[in-house]
């Protein structure tokens, strides 16, 4: 078992970062009193660690029992509801007829909850909300004093939901209010729509601060019986970029690669990223089309694996805004944003990213004959 | 045949070298060809020449004779009917000049291998073929095909009903009715007539012959002709089902057929992109691995369709200029049945033509000079508008085929960007003037937007295809323009994927102009518009390849990578946790790369995960193909509602 | 195991005035309607204001009043935009529900049970404007039996022809002492300590909207209990805090980009949302003193494209880098 999660916190008593927002989530329980919950912050900052001990400590060890399910959900499509889910369309419409469609999703579930990444469905997924949903408020558990307790039910990467998904969460969530809570679970919480973020209880969990991050590393390295340099915790720590989960990861990784440990030890980097870093060596070696053909070549490696396109963007100009004067980083971050903008609106990210990746190169090569003659 | 020879010599005299309009026909033909391949009239089975003359000519033929066309198509309408090879001979001795009705396409099919447009080598090979199978005797002969394939009206069934007439073979045939089928079974639905299906009546056809080889029984002679069996128009197939069920059935019938068989495969153009011509190329594989031989004809060159027509103007005594001539051939695209249909057509009504295509003609070649986007612009709504108006009436353009131009000799073009040399602002003709950097030479080219709908290209295909390759075209010091053609093609991709988005409000305002229409001719106008535009330092012009997108693998791939790691997402790692596909991909799997399965434990799990994604790697080959990508299937989505 | 579940209504429920008169802070709209239950003579109704300033409170006061708890379910329909039903249901849900005849026989006492029925349309301005004229011939329809109140955000939402057929009421956004005064009678209901730093931020992050400061406290009182600080409410109303907002504006007027980057990148790891981050920044601009008005203009310029980008769906880093270069560049008069 990777140490991310042997060393995860069970129970929101042991956690060691965001002790404040725990004891909020446990006074929340222990008062039987719970919203639905909405956790927005960034990636690798525990959103997910406060979510399952805060599972456990509704429902006991009970919802550690978790089962994995791939399951085939029939959905009654009505089809004009497809257009929009405003009803006000449907003055506009005169026809009605539905069908019948086949999802696939792959649930966690134990007795008390069921979890699931809707945006794996891809823009399928309003449907499955509400079906499934609507499933679980069937099956209600039934406490031993006999009442009917709830469900909640995790749902993953809301952020990623389509608008009409949202709103149509909006709605199940009022109508399904007294059988089911909802966990929503998110990085920004500004993709998620006002409505529904009204409706639940904001949490903000934000990444750890290098200084935690050293704290959870040396925690580790007491268990695992390590002795960790001071000067290796803090570069795995400012190299994670604040993502615990990630800081372990290299950590762990670190361990691998040589131990015991000494202070100047390299920390290497995920593979995806020394490919980009290679990438960004590239473009500003040379500036020409058969150059940016070859980059091409090399950005269709990082999508094939599934490393999402914006996250390539992103790491791309980091790497490049560090072999720049700050003169051009301006109008190069203006263009990282105008092209992954049209990225998120278009179809085919590569489009995008070489657009991109040609405009760097245009700017840069016009720098080096002005500087350089 | 021996009664036109001096068309033979005098036709070939008019030939010039300028056969650069039909892409791949061979160019270099040997001398005895040249006096030989005059005439390329095809004989086609009454049905489909019928039917096709239905369409394009019924409105000014008389009724009567509409009438028994019909009555003829509906005679040959049931299933396959023995068309021996005689028969279009007899007809041709009972005096072809006085009735000036009959369809040139008949009149003039070739009777002999002279009159054979087709290339000398071909016909050669079939006649190879043909010579060798049907003269073995029935005994040793199993199992033997022949595939021929080829765009349509380039002379395959003329082949080889030429060629069985001079072996004196029988060619019977198995004839598909036309596609008005099915409105016809819904006129006559009341009446109790039942529809089977095209595949189901073939179906049962091989069978037969499979079993019996029934055609020998029916032979006229009764004992030692020999019978070629000739399957043209195999049935049309929908879908994955229709199309496995067809290949099956003609597997089995290249594995067991006790005659001869010729099997004629249409192609269509490729630019079409269809489901249809990868079906067409499985079907052929798959016969060809059944042990049949290929044989593949090219489209006819723009010589040789000259030359036939101008022979028809002769005999006919029709004065059509001569560059009339010239432009119905090219516009051919070397189809020669089509070619002469509009040599008829154009010989019934010159009067009306004329002005028509006049005007046509000389917009062609003020384009050579005119640059200015807004008279494009009008060009491309003026385009559309004829474009509906053909839907509407079925009333074709004058001549032409519809896919003139391949995707790749389109692309070529775009990418190639030829421009003249001389500033059209010299010409003054410009009212103001641009800067520099914006100034572009006029294109040596139809304006782009009449190319693209020429190959009846999609904007997507035709974005990646510019994506994949326009950075070949560039020269090496370009980098401005690669931004410039970049920043296009993302527009492009943008425009597009907004009328992908658009489908939510396109099933309400259905219609010709519906926005996902015009979408897609406007991205596919600033895709090829904005390469042109970019590439304003053409390398020096040397010889690419075309590749395909690499884009379509890569997205396959990383399709099947997504799911693939959906899989292990909830079997490799501890169970309570759960991420997002791109922590996944970011974080974890480099990961546990890098620490190389360090643990028993992990080791076996992802034993396991390797052994069960073998599996699945089969299973979503198939799936991938079946299920369609996200704007695919919002596609066919879109498609049933327009049903309801 | 499985705890039990307090149904905790929610504050705005629980303390929505029942009464037109008890509408805080709209006075002459009160005066109107009040007259109007006193005839029980009642026009179409279209109410339009800034969000949490009463008007759903009032239409439902409304009804409530004319007919009484026990004819209100025959006698209202209330239909907002997050219902979404099949095709036809809402259409002929209306119809339906317009179409049965009122009953003169069964009346409530004490209530004026005027004979029509009421259709209360919530999100108005969210109807396309097809379907608004669909629903103008619906209004026309049935005028002799209901009804509609309308209500909306943006009356330039509303099509002329459905605005101009019904008496519009605006409503005005709710002064600090107004909302000060809700706020602490429902602390006081509720047990609540809330020290005057903690109401005035209250009333600041909920900008004039009665129905947000509610459920921000109500939030706040569930998350730390009955003592809430002014961090609290700001944790939980997910307003970023002036300090974090200042020193990305002051890091780009330093004019140093990697200053900046490294704020930016702060703010996202703090996982604060970036498009409240970019009004917050917008209101630390518009009345900066130091900046010239071409500077400003330059800025919300780039503002207002990054707010619409994040709605497409844009990443939320390369925005705010992009937001604060455009503004450090403006800043030092560099474009």
């Amino acid at each position: 078992m990777l140490w991310v999660d042997k060393y995860r916190p069970k129970t929101l008593d042991k956690m060691i970062v965001h002790q404040e927002i725990a004891m909020n989530l446990k006074k929340l329980v222990s008062e039987h009193d719970c919203p639905h919950l909405l956790f927005y912050g960034p990636p690798g900052a525990g959103k997910k660690t406060l979510i399952m001990a805060l599972l456990k400590q509704m429902f006991g060890p009970g919802a550690e029992k978790v089962k994995i399910e791939n399951k085939i959900w029939k959905v009654d499509v009505s089809f004009c509801s497809h257009v929009s889910s405003f009803y006000w369309l449907i003055f506009q419409i005169g026809l009605a007829g539905t069908r019948t469609l086949d999802l696939e999703l792959t649930t966690l579930s134990s007795t008390h909850h069921v979890e699931l990444n809707p945006s794996d469905a891809g823009f399928q997924d309003r449907y499955i909300v509400q079906e499934i949903i609507k499933e679980m408020a069937k099956s209600r558990p039934i406490d031993t004093k006999g009442k009917k307790g709830f469900k909640v039910l995790v749902l993953n990467e809301v952020d990623k939901l389509s608008r009409e998904a949202q709103h149509s969460l909006r709605r199940t969530m009022e109508k399904y209010s007294a059988s089911c809570r909802l966990i929503l679970c998110c990085n920004s919480s500004s993709k998620v729509t006002e409505a529904v973020r009204s409706r639940c209880l904001n949490v903000r969990v934000n990444a750890p601060t290098e200084e935690q991050i050293i704290r959870v590393l040396e925690f580790i390295g007491k268990k695992e019986g390590l002795s960790l340099p001071t000067g290796l915790g803090s570069r795995i720590a400012a190299q994670s970029n604040r993502s615990l989960r990630r800081a372990i990861l290299s950590f762990e990784t670190c361990r691998v690669q040589q131990y015991p440990f000494t202070e100047n030890q390299a920390v290497p980097p995920m593979d995806w990223e020394q490919y980009v870093s290679e990438i960004a060596i590239d473009i500003v070696q040379e500036q020409s089309p058969k150059r940016l053909f070859l980059v091409r070549g090399k950005l269709y490696e990082l999508l094939v694996n599934c490393i999402p396109p914006e996250i390539v963007l992103k790491k791309l100009l980091s790497e490049l805004l560090k072999k720049l004067d700050s003169e051009l980083k301006h109008e190069v971050c203006h263009w990282a944003a105008y092209y992954e903008h049209r990225m998120r609106m278009g179809q085919k990210a590569i489009f995008h990213i070489e657009a991109f990746v040609a405009k760097f190169m245009s700017i840069y090569k016009q720098f080096l004959i002005e500087t350089f003659g | 045949m021996g009664k036109r020879p001096v068309v033979v010599i005098s036709s070939s005299d008019d030939e010039d070298g300028g056969c650069s309009v039909s892409a791949g026909c061979n160019s270099s033909r040997s001398k005895s060809e040249r006096s030989v391949g005059r005439k390329k009239c095809r004989r086609l089975k009454k049905a489909s020449v019928l039917n096709r003359q239905l369409c394009k000519q019924g409105h000014k033929e008389e009724e009567a004779n509409f009438d028994a066309l019909l009555k003829d198509f509906y005679e040959d309408f049931h299933g396959h009917s023995m068309a021996p090879g005689e028969r279009g001979r007899r007809q041709k001795l009972g005096s072809p000049w006085a009735d000036s009705r009959e369809l040139w396409v008949d009149k003039y099919r070739p009777r002999s291998l002279e009159e054979l447009a087709v290339h000398k080598k071909k016909i050669e090979e079939v006649k190879m073929w043909l010579e060798e199978w049907v003269r073995t005797s029935k005994e040793q002969f199993c199992g033997h095909v022949l595939v021929i394939t080829g765009q349509a009206g380039v002379g395959k069934s003329a082949t080889i009903n030429v060629i069985a007439s001079q072996l004196g073979a029988e060619v019977c045939e198995w004839k598909t009715p036309t596609p008005t089928l099915w409105q016809e079974y819904i006129h006559n639905a009341n009446s109790g007539t039942h529809y089977i299906s095209k595949l189901e009546e073939f179906e049962t056809f091989v069978e037969r012959v499979r079993k019996y080889s029934l055609l020998r029984s029916i032979s006229k002679d009764g004992s030692k002709q020999s019978v070629i069996l000739l399957i043209d128009d195999l049935p049309l197939t929908n879908g994955r089902v229709a199309h496995g069920r067809l290949t099956k059935c003609l597997h089995f019938l290249a594995q067991s057929t006790q005659i001869p068989t010729v099997i004629l495969v249409t192609e269509y153009g490729k630019a079409d992109c269809g489901d249809n011509t990868n079906y067409s190329e499985e079907l052929v594989l798959s016969l060809e691995r059944a042990g049949a031989s290929k044989v593949a004809f090219n489209p006819l060159t723009f010589n040789s369709v000259k030359k036939t027509l101008s022979r028809i103007c002769r005999e006919e005594q029709c004065n059509v200029p001569s560059e009339w001539i010239d432009h119905i051939a090219k516009a051919s695209g070397g189809d020669i049945r089509h070619a002469i249909t509009c040599l008829q057509y154009f010989c019934l009504r010159p009067d009306l033509m004329l002005p028509l295509n006049l005007s046509a003609l000389s917009i062609t070649q003020s384009r050579g000079k005119s640059e200015d986007l807004s008279e494009d612009l009008n060009e491309m709504s003026k385009l559309i508008v004829n474009k509906d108006e053909n839907l509407d009436y079925e009333f074709p353009l004058p001549f032409g085929r519809d896919e003139t131009l391949t995707l790749f000799h389109a692309l070529g073009k775009f990418l190639h960007n030829k421009r003249e040399t001389v500033d059209c602002s010299a010409l003054g003709r410009d009212l103001f003037t641009l800067k520099d950097r914006y100034k572009r030479f006029p294109l040596k080219m139809d304006s782009p937007e009449r190319v693209v709908l020429q190959m009846h290209g999609q904007a997507r295909p035709i974005a990646d295809f510019l994506h994949e390759n326009v950075l070949d075209f560039l020269s090496d010091e370009a980098i401005e323009d690669a931004w410039i053609v970049a920043s296009y093609l993302s527009d492009a991709d943008r425009l597009l994927s907004t009328s992908l988005h658009g489908q939510a409000w396109s099933p309400i305002v259905a219609g010709k102009h519906d926005p996902e229409n015009v979408t897609q001719l406007v991205s596919a106008s600033v895709a090829v518009r904005g390469v042109l535009f970019g590439n304003s330092h053409p390398s020096p012009s040397r010889w690419h390849a075309i590749r395909s997108p690499k884009l379509w693998q890569v997205e396959k791939l990383r399709r099947h990578n997504k799911k693939l790691m959906l899989l292990e997402k909830f079997e490799a790692y501890s169970i309570f946790s759960s991420y997002g596909m791109s922590v996944m991909a970011t974080e974890y799997k480099p990961t546990l790369k890098r620490l190389g399965f360090r643990s028993l434990e992990d080791l076996q799990v992802c034993r396991k995960m390797t052994e069960c994604s073998k599996m699945e790697v089969g299973v979503y080959d198939l799936l991938d193909q079946d299920e369609l990508e996200g704007g695919a299937s919002v596609e066919s989505e879109e498609d049933e509602i327009e049903d309801w | 195991m499985a705890p039990l579940l307090q149904s905790s209504q929610p504050w705005v429920e629980k303390y929505r005035p029942k009464q037109v008169k008890d509408v805080a802070h709209q006075e002459e709209v009160v005066r109107v309607l009040t007259n109007t239950l006193e005839t029980s003579n009642c026009p179409h109704m279209l109410f339009y204001g800034p969000p949490g300033t009463g008007k759903t409170t009032t239409a439902l006061a409304i009804a409530h009043q004319l007919f009484g708890p026990e004819l209100y379910k025959s006698r209202v329909l209330e239909l907002n935009a997050s219902d979404d039903r099949g095709i036809n249901v809402v259409r002929t849900k209306i119809k339906n529900f317009a179409a049965v005849a009122v009953g003169s026989s069964n009346r409530s006492v004490g209530y004026p049970c005027p004979p029509f029925k009421i259709i209360i349309l919530d999100e108005a301005d969210s109807m396309t404007e097809d379907a608004q004229n669909a629903l103008r011939r619906t209004m026309e329809t049935y005028s002799k039996v209901t009804r509609f109140f309308f209500i909306c955000n943006y009356i330039s939402r509303i099509i002329e022809p459905l605005a101009s057929r019904c008496a519009k009421f605006r409503f005005k956004p709710l002064s600090e002492d107004i909302m000060s005064s809700r706020i602490l009678h429902i602390c006081r209901e509720e047990g609540l300590n809330l020290d005057p730093e903690a109401l005035s931020t209250l009333s600041s992050i909920s900008q004039g909207d009665l129905r947000r400061a509610i459920t921000y406290l109500q939030g706040a009182a569930r998350l730390v209990g009955s003592s809430i600080f002014a961090k609290d409410l700001i944790n939980v109303s997910g307003v970023i805090p002036a300090a974090v907002v200042q020193a990305l504006f002051n890091a780009c007027k330093s004019g140093q980009f990697e200053l900046a980057n490294k704020e930016v990148n702060n703010i996202i790891a703090e996982g604060y949302p970036v498009s409240q981050m970019l009004s917050q920044l917008f209101d630390v601009i518009v009345v900066a003193e130091e900046i010239s008005d071409e500077q400003k203009a330059r800025i919300c310029k780039r503002l207002a494209e990054a707010d619409k980008c994040l709605v497409d769906g844009a990443d939320e880093y390369l925005q705010l880098l992009d937001v604060a270069s455009h503004t450090m560049q403006a800043l030092c008069n560099r474009i």
